[in-house]
């Protein structure tokens, strides 16, 4: 029961860091502020938990993990019940930082209980860091379908009894712990952290933070797909996630198994930014590369930092602020980059959408009403990409100034889609890019015989 | 597995991924970008008046386009909105440009056979002698058709979030 519970908390905690990104476009409509903005919801909760992991750890040292693990879950429950309660961003954002140093608390805690559960501790670093793996990939298509079932705010009222059922079987540990009186005992300087392991941990995390959130953008603002739609797309990626696990445990070399995982999501990322079509269906190869390759590096990278290294909490706590900057990075540094690429995408589908228009076959006077209609339906969208069909509706009652008009439309449609798609190839490139980067501290570490 | 074996799978899956995409196309899967106005276009068969005059409107807005340096569908979007309609009436290259639309009008006209080239000439040597604040003048009388437009060309800019 014990290991199940702390498995369950830190899948819970690590979900958080991605579960709001299918709720991010409902947020930032809701909260009528940009996406600059709302982003902050993300990198706020994955600053914090950066920032706060090894400190976390160190108290778990000090006062005992079970007491921490089960102080950080009710603290994280605290938090996403105020996330949930939230009516403008601010307060949301720092609800946010809230849930995340009960985060950190409750994952450095979880690591340092969990031999006690499994009987070993590469057992126990195995299996806190395949539940963090399961819970990251998990958690874009729970966020997407509570959002679309529910309301984004369902998102973390869920978490609240989640995190306090948890919590429970926590409780005769904690007790245990009171009694004994015996951590302050065992308290000695942690060693250095692994340097190889945690840099590549931060540049893949980075890259699979693009992944996420970007295709998560790509398919309800680019595509105008429901969250719903979304969520099931994305869920290709955990899907192939939890399919990799067991032919991970085949391959024994860490080293083997974190190259080929960066590989493979550096693959399935430039698949992304190389889309030749706006369709969900042709991101799904791009998706099955970057799930099978998130649980191998990550689980392979996340053990080779803890194995031989004590303690196990602060250790834990290193990859987990390792993994979290690197999200933070990867989403402040592509954020600009990619709503800077909308701006030039923008204009050119804006060119190209003219070009089509004027270039059409039709009566001018019906041009002039379409571009009208067109322009009424984008103001009721409030700057949503719209569905332009409706637009084309009453359609010319002749033949072949129909058959025109359809093209029209199907050449608007595509110009659309084209732009909506070119405008996050970049980011993904430079995704993929991170995802090569983690090689080079993996290689260099093996040439010098580092234990990577 | 072999952990070189599981490397090299990763290899090949990767390649094969981004192989394929550009392959299909990936690598270009962006806005068709527009014509050059300075380029001549080919005109649909003149069926009926509405066709003649979209097509001398087209082929001045690609000489005026082409005089300057800008796309037709630049010229369009600017005119769609008040500021645009402004800055391009303030523009002190204003009447070449019209002229030189006007002129491209009439060229393209004849070469698609609308005009017969005895009318042709007249027509630009009507254009030619045309002083420029004329030119201007009528460029603003036409400001009715673009109060039309405005507004509903424009808004194309914002299709995308």
């Amino acid at each position: 029961v014990l290991r199940a519970s702390l498995s369950v908390a830190v899948g819970l905690v690590l979900a958080d860091a991605s579960i709001v990104v299918l709720a991010l476009p409902e947020i930032y409509r809701d909260f009528d502020v940009s996406v600059s903005a709302v982003i902050w919801v993300l990198v706020a909760f994955n600053l914090v938990l950066a920032a706060t992991a090894v400190p976390a750890a160190i108290l778990a040292r000090r006062i005992g993990p079970a007491r921490v693990t089960a102080a950080g879950l009710l603290l994280f429950a605290l938090g996403g019940l105020f996330c949930g309660l939230a009516t403008s961003l601010t307060p949301l954002i720092a609800a946010r930082c809230l849930q995340a140093v009960g985060g950190a608390a409750a994952v450095t805690g979880a690591l340092e209980l969990m031999p006690f559960a499994v009987g070993s501790e590469r057992i126990a670093a195995r299996t806190w860091a395949t539940a963090g793996a399961i819970g990251a990939a998990l958690g874009p298509a729970a966020g997407g379908l509570l959002t679309e079932l529910v309301s984004w705010q369902s998102i973390f009222l869920v978490q609240v009894p989640a995190a306090v059922l948890v919590a429970i079987p926590l409780l005769p540990v904690v007790r245990e712990e009171s009694t004994a009186r015996m951590r302050r005992a065992e308290i000695r300087r942690a060693g250095r952290p692994h340097l190889p392991a945690n840099l590549a941990l931060a540049l893949v995390s980075g890259a699979l933070a693009a992944a996420l959130f970007l295709i998560v953008l790509l398919m309800i603002e680019g595509w105008r797909h429901s969250p719903i739609v979304a969520a099931l797309a994305v869920s290709v990626m955990p899907i192939a996630a939890l399919a990799t696990g067991p032919l991970a445990r085949t391959v024994s070399d860490p080293r083997a198994r974190a190259a080929a995982g960066a590989i493979l999501v550096a693959g399935g990322l430039a698949g992304l930014g190389l889309l030749p079509r706006a369709l969900v269906v042709a991101t799904f190869p791009s998706q099955i590369l970057v799930g099978a390759g998130l649980t191998l590096v990550l689980s392979a990278l996340t053990e080779t930092a803890l194995e031989g290294r004590a303690p196990q909490a602060i250790h834990g706590g290193w990859t987990i602020a390792a993994r979290h900057a690197g999200v933070v990075a990867g989403l402040l540094l592509l954020t600009p980059i990619f709503t800077a690429d909308l701006v030039t995408e923008r204009s050119a589908a804006e060119q190209a959408g003219t070009a089509a228009l004027l270039d059409a076959d039709l009566p001018a006077t019906f041009k002039i009403d379409l571009a009208q209609r067109l322009g009424d339906r984008l103001a009721a969208e409030r700057g949503k990409v719209p569905v332009i069909g409706p637009a084309f509706d009453p359609l010319p009652s002749d033949p072949s100034e129909r058959a025109h008009a359809l093209a029209l439309q199907a050449t608007l449609q595509d110009q659309l889609d084209r732009a909506a798609t070119h405008a996050f190839s970049n980011s993904f490139l430079i995704a993929a890019g991170f995802g090569l980067a983690a090689l080079l501290p993996i290689v260099l570490a093996r040439r010098r015989d580092v234990a990577l | 597995m072999r952990p070189r074996t599981l490397v090299l799978a990763a290899i090949i899956a990767s390649a094969t991924l981004v192989a394929v995409s550009v392959a299909l196309g990936g690598a270009t899967y962006e806005p068709k970008p527009v014509a050059d106005p300075c380029q001549p276009r080919p005109w649909r068969s003149p069926g009926n008046l509405d066709e003649v005059a979209q097509q001398l409107t087209l082929s001045t807005l690609d000489g005026a386009a082409c005089e300057l340096h800008v796309s037709r569908e630049t010229v369009v979007l600017a005119l769609g909105t008040p500021e645009g309609r402004s800055k391009f009436a303030n523009d002190p290259r204003l009447s070449e440009a019209l002229r030189a639309g006007l002129l491209r009008a009439v060229d393209d006209a004849e070469r698609a056979g609308a005009i017969p080239g005895i009318v042709a000439d007249g027509l630009r040597q009507a254009i030619e002698s045309l002083p420029a604040d004329q030119l201007v003048a009528a460029a603003r009388n036409a400001g009715g058709l673009f109060d039309q437009l405005s507004g509903s060309l424009g808004p194309l800019g914002g299709l995308l979030p």
